[in-house]
């Protein structure tokens, strides 16, 4: 499990100087405009807007294919065997296999845009500190509650996360799945593995429970919740200036956002 | 169990963000009629992280394993929490793993977050057989039929949004089999869940009651 998100946030490039705010309007909005693209001959259009992004933010390309891999997998399991299932021509046969045209095409569209779609998402949250991320969503209207869970959620996952290996080797080192997984029988999981697991994962959850107790104990101290001091640890960044709209972050979003409305425009033509 | 990018067109990751809203809405409004709901938030927060790391515990299977969802059990111990801890979720796995998506981030909570919400409130109708079956069995059954239905559900809209959207060019008939063929195929899995919820809520009932009386 790798949890660190701000791993390449810090260089130097067109996109990591962006206005955040702008940023984060500017590539959703792409990211939309990406998955409405229903017509096959634009694929090769938005993939090549999401390179030519992902080169301005400097980011290397290993990078990007560690993070298209898992999901890659997953997305082939689901839309596989759309070419030997789906459509009426025939282009390929060989004894029961049968690839059709139809099912081709659709799996083409689907791959692009997934690649589109990611490859995007990816610069946006990996070109931005997360926290500013954050407290940008927060400054656009994210409830101060979700912001907050968020960024509580955000710093103690990698402490729940070692928690967890750390129990999982004491059980390990006591015997457990030592049992030979030959003699049982198969698709039955084990009842009594199954209660050690769930006294595992309840465990887990006491754990942070009262772990949260005391810093839910920590944060009033600091203010936390407080009328008169108003103490939040999400503050939502300053509203853009006009003064904004008129430098480099302004024309980005201002071409994103051209960009954007010409793929609607010719899929809809 | 989620739906990456790509597969799904704009209009149904935009009706999906839609729909999670007035969701999303409601849960956050029932959370501040709460008495403090700050003295919550780390609670939900942690507990959020706990569900997230716990849900990659592997469950040996012979002669494979699965993963476990939790939206049943997440539903019956965090309850109107649930559905910003599904969004929280969702995010980081999509934003981290990749698994799930940004656009198919609405249709995602709406798929495991509805269901978590269906799970708290069947979890709380064990309070009315308490006195029919005993304290300890019908929290038994209750947190059995949470976690086995919460899974149920977000398999059942899982496929149906798959399968009706991917351009396959089947027709209705073949799709609402498919539908129903894969819903069955995951019986099993709602049992394991099931099952796993159920030793769960007793672990915490005796370890930790007030885990599970908090809301639910």
């Amino acid at each position: 499990m790798r949890f660190e998100l701000d791993e390449y946030a810090y260089l130097d490039s067109p996109l990591h100087r962006w206005e955040p705010r702008f940023k984060l309007i500017g590539l959703l909005v792409l990211i939309f405009a990406f998955a409405f693209v229903k017509d096959l001959r634009l694929v090769p259009v938005v993939l090549a807007i999401a390179a030519t992004l992902y080169s301005l933010s400097r980011m290397p390309l290993s990078f990007l294919i560690s993070r298209l891999r898992y999901p890659g997998f997953f997305l082939l399991g689901v839309i596989l065997l759309l070419p030997f299932l789906s459509g009426e021509t025939v282009i390929w046969q060989c004894g029961v296999l049968t690839l059709r045209q139809e099912g081709i095409l659709a799996m083409l569209l689907v791959v692009g845009r997934f690649l589109a779609i990611m490859t995007t998402a990816l610069i946006l949250m990996g070109t931005t500190p997360f926290l500013t991320t954050v407290k940008t969503m927060r400054s656009l209207g994210l409830p101060s509650l979700i912001a907050d869970m968020t960024l509580l959620t955000y710093r103690y996952l990698y402490d729940i996360a070692a928690n967890l290996s750390t129990m999982q080797q004491a059980m390990q080192l006591r015997g457990f799945g030592a049992s030979d997984q030959k003699k049982r029988l198969p698709f039955m999981p084990d009842l009594r593995e199954l209660g050690l697991l769930a006294s595992l994962a309840g465990t887990l959850f006491v754990r942070s429970y009262e772990q949260s107790e005391r810093i839910y104990k920590a944060m009033r101290l600091r203010g936390y919740g407080s009328e008169k001091f108003k103490v939040r640890p999400v503050h939502a960044g300053s509203p853009p200036s006009s003064a904004d709209l008129r430098t480099w972050s302004g024309a980005g979003l201002v071409c994103t956002l051209l960009v954007a409305t010409s793929l609607v425009v010719a899929e809809i033509l | 169990m989620h739906i990456p990018d790509g597969i799904l067109p704009a209009s149904v990751c935009i009706a999906g963000y839609a729909i999670a809203a007035p969701f999303a809405w409601y849960s956050l409004r029932q959370i501040n009629r709460l008495k403090d709901p700050t003295e919550e938030l780390p609670k939900a927060s942690l507990l959020t992280a706990a569900f997230f790391i716990a849900s990659s515990i592997n469950i040996p299977v012979p002669p494979s394993s699965v993963h476990l969802v939790l939206n049943g059990l997440l539903g019956s111990v965090l309850g109107y929490f649930a559905f910003p801890a599904i969004l929280v979720g969702l995010f980081f796995q999509a934003i981290m793993f990749g698994h799930g998506g940004l656009t198919t981030l609405g249709v995602d909570a709406v798929m495991m977050g509805v269901p978590a919400l269906v799970a708290h409130h069947i979890f709380r109708v064990r309070h009315a057989f308490r006195q029919k079956l005993g304290e300890k069995l019908a929290t038994n059954i209750f947190a059995f039929l949470a976690g086995a239905l919460g899974l149920g559900l977000s398999a059942v809209i899982f496929f149906f949004l798959v399968i009706t959207n991917i351009p396959s060019g089947f027709d209705a008939q073949t799709e609402q089999a498919a539908v129903y063929g894969l819903t069955l195929a995951h019986l099993p899995l709602m049992l394991i869940e099931g099952t796993f919820t159920l030793l769960l809520v007793a672990f915490l009932q005796r370890v930790k009651p007030e885990l599970i009386e908090r809301r639910g």
